[in-house]
């Protein structure tokens, strides 16, 4: 003992009176020991990640038949945003569907047909009425749905959870995605001007 | 008669059994009253005369601890009455405010102690950095302390969903929206697509239990607000008191 | 008694539990220091306690005489109340959210505040100043604090008063009622700007956002490492990298926000995976 404060301990508890085999035993059974420790929280976090996602889910449901075309007028309809989250958008070569949430933080924006404008309550976004963002935070232009048409009556079919996100472009106008990127199949569905439309009336829906 | 009973009830068996000590009119009874007693060990014996100056701590810490009894205590009340059902709860909480007898007022007294809990976990927050003291050896009490600030946001924003009103799903709606912007863990993070996260396997999923704040977030955030939280609080406050104690004070304490 | 007196004739043995126990002079359950002017706590401190906690209490119970808890219409998907304003205690993320893409704002942002907050213990090396107020000691500490804090609130503010309907800036004087039409300006990126100005190509003008975005955290970090030599000195590299890292991303956020109010500028740095 170098140090004469220490005073009598026990020597059996301590790991120098062990001889090195003894040591060694102790080494791989304190490892032994710590590791089946680790295992066990490993195996319990996986088992909880796993637990919080449930495999089936009863959530509202997200596919609308939302009738003909011919019962849409030109522009930006508002019927189906009550019950099913989205717009219904009529211009003089067809029909598509805009999803009402802001792609910002999923709030629900407002349409102002005096401003031609979506404008979101939640963080200040502007969307112009194809979607393309004109100011605000938002980070992408608005989703289109999937449109498709029943086979059997004709009536169109939404379906707000099959969505075309394509990249946008940084402009001093804000962000933009060519109207002829998103006009495509299964987010659009062509179909004459209803008659006695014109261009003249409503430059935004040529 | 009145000294006969009184001195019939203190002399009693049962009496003595509860309380070790006599009525702390004196040092050493007043030493027993603190340091028997489970709750009020919380404290020393003695204190520094200093220490009883109101405008060193202006008992920022001790009006929190006590909204957090007071929104205990509210909180276990309203539970009574309420269902964590989307077809419910907000009839609930409709009934609670017109038909129950004093639901109204645990309501207010629940959401004003909420408020009072945030606004004074930051000025004593406040107090603590301006008096330094978060400096060695506190250093560690100073973390558990902005454990329980993060904490206590979060209680208030859990409880925000459990009314179901606008406030409350549009709150909780944009929250989760931000859980998903997490890089690496959300579909709309940085590098969170790219990792393959889709709305129905990220972290936003995890929180809300589903791709929209429904059903399952509801009772979500009802287990978390109710029981997960405020025991977690509970656990770290008690390690917050414990370390005030152990870790010693500083200045005039 | 000394500390260090005490450590020599009762070292620390992990053979050994006894403690040191000392006898004062006087009742002071205080050990190492001179017998103080000591009180008990009962009834002195319970009692300061005690009127406290009625004061909270009474002055809780007159508060929902006049402010009732709220509740708002049913929940409705379709329907957002305009404006939708969060609890006062979140309209200062509410605000950042404005200004920065929500994975900055609403995650990353957050996080570095938590994070900073903790650190701040081990960041602080100045010795002086603990248990009394004091500013003149610990200048810069507090200005820290006090910026972060100042942020905090001016957004609060902001969101409480001049956000309105749309979430768009409405003065105390303006008609809150009436839907103001949006800013003829849209916001736009630095790096169109430095195309617009030097005509530049796209690809060019976000290698200059690049050069300024890293340039004020290089320089930032480099320039105080000069000027303020016993500073570096008493905080050493780490601590002092970290220090930095925290400050000027703090002091960032103070920048955008200038940025955008006055001259729209929608962000600073464009990469293919993030924006700021």
């Amino acid at each position: 003992m170098t140090n004469p404060a220490a005073g009598v301990g026990h020597p059996e508890e301590t790991e120098s009176g062990l001889s090195p085999s003894e040591k060694g035993r102790r080494k791989f059974l304190v490892a032994a020991g710590w590791s089946l420790v680790g295992a066990t929280t490993a195996g319990s976090a996986y088992a909880t990640y796993k637990f919080l996602f449930p495999p089936i889910l009863y959530e509202p449901p997200t596919v609308f038949k939302i009738g003909h075309v011919s019962t849409y007028g030109l522009g930006i309809d508002e019927r189906w945003k009550l019950k099913g989250r989205f717009w219904v958008v009529r211009n003089m070569r067809g029909i598509y569907n805009m999803i009402s949430i802001c792609r910002h933080l999923g709030c629900t924006p407002n349409w102002f047909p005096d401003q031609k404008r979506f404008r979101c309550p939640c963080h200040g976004s502007i969307y112009d009425a194809h979607g393309n963002v004109r100011g605000g935070p938002a980070p992408r232009t608005l989703w289109r749905g999937q449109i498709t048409r029943d086979p059997l009556d004709g009536e169109l079919i939404v379906n707000t959870v099959i969505r075309l996100d394509p990249d946008p472009v940084q402009t001093p106008q804000g962000l933009w995605v060519k109207e002829n990127v998103k006009e495509i199949n299964p987010f659009y569905i062509g179909h004459a001007a209803p008659p006695g439309a014109s261009c003249a009336s409503n430059r935004l829906l040529c | 008669m009145l000294q006969k009973l009184k001195n019939g009830i203190v002399d009693s068996q049962i009496f003595k059994s509860i309380f070790r000590h006599g009525y702390p009119d004196n040092d050493l009874d007043r030493a027993y009253a603190i340091f028997s007693n489970v709750f009020l060990h919380i404290h020393p014996v003695k204190v520094r005369r200093s220490a009883l100056r109101m405008r060193y701590t202006f008992c920022l810490g001790g009006i929190t601890l006590l909204l957090f009894i007071i929104l205990s205590v509210t909180g276990i009340w309203l539970m009574f009455y309420y269902t964590p059902y989307t077809g419910l709860a907000y009839r609930n909480i409709k009934d609670l405010q017109f038909v129950i007898f004093g639901g109204n007022l645990m309501r207010d007294l629940h959401r004003f102690a909420a408020h009072g809990m945030v606004l004074f976990v930051w000025l004593h927050m406040t107090r603590v950095f301006l008096t330094g003291a978060y400096k060695a050896p506190r250093e560690f009490n100073w973390i558990v302390g902005v454990v329980l600030l993060v904490n206590t946001l979060v209680l208030s924003w859990t409880g925000y969903l459990l009314p179901w009103d606008q406030l409350a799903y549009w709150a909780v709606t944009v929250g989760a929206k931000m859980a998903s912007y997490t890089p690496f863990l959300g579909q709309n993070g940085p590098w969170g697509p790219q990792l393959g996260f889709l709305p129905t396997n990220d972290i936003m999923f995890m929180l809300l239990g589903g791709t929209v704040v429904g059903q399952n977030a509801l009772i979500r955030f009802y287990v978390l607000h109710c029981v997960v939280l405020p025991l977690v609080v509970t656990v770290f406050l008690a390690v917050h008191f414990w370390r005030i104690r152990k870790d010693g004070f500083s200045g005039p304490l | 008694m000394d500390e260090k007196v005490t450590r020599e004739i009762f070292p620390r043995d992990s053979r050994k539990s006894y403690g040191l126990v000392e006898l004062m002079k006087k009742s002071a359950p205080i050990v190492r220091k001179e017998p103080e002017d000591t009180v008990n706590v009962w009834p002195n401190l319970l009692m300061i306690e005690m009127i406290c906690a009625i004061l909270v209490t009474v002055g809780l119970m007159v508060l929902i005489q006049f402010e009732h808890a709220p509740l708002r219409s049913l929940a409705d998907p379709s329907t957002t109340p305009n404006p939708m304003r969060a609890p006062w205690y979140f309209l200062g993320l509410q605000e950042l959210l404005v200004y920065f893409d929500p994975w900055y704002a609403g995650v990353v942002l957050p996080g570095m505040i938590i994070f900073g907050l903790m650190l701040f213990p081990y960041l602080d090396v100045n010795p002086k100043g603990v248990g009394y107020y004091t500013y003149s000691e610990r200048k810069f500490a507090v200005f820290n604090y006090s910026f972060g804090f100042a942020i905090w609130w001016i957004t609060i503010i902001i969101g409480t008063y001049l956000r309105g309907l749309d979430w768009q800036w409405y003065w105390p004087w303006s008609n809150h009622l009436e839907h103001m039409n949006p800013a003829l300006v849209t916001l736009i990126p630095l790096h169109l700007i430095f195309v617009n100005w030097f005509h530049v190509s796209e690809g060019v003008g976000k290698i200059f956002t690049d050069i300024i975005f890293i340039g004020y955290f290089a320089l930032g970090t480099l320039i105080p490492m000069v000027v303020w030599k016993p500073m570096y000195k008493a905080m050493g590299l780490w601590r002092y990298l970290t220090f930095m890292f925290f400050f000027l991303s703090m002091m960032g956020v103070g920048l955008k926000i200038i940025l955008r109010l006055l001259f729209n500028i929608k962000y600073v740095l464009v990469t293919p995976w993030i924006n700021i």
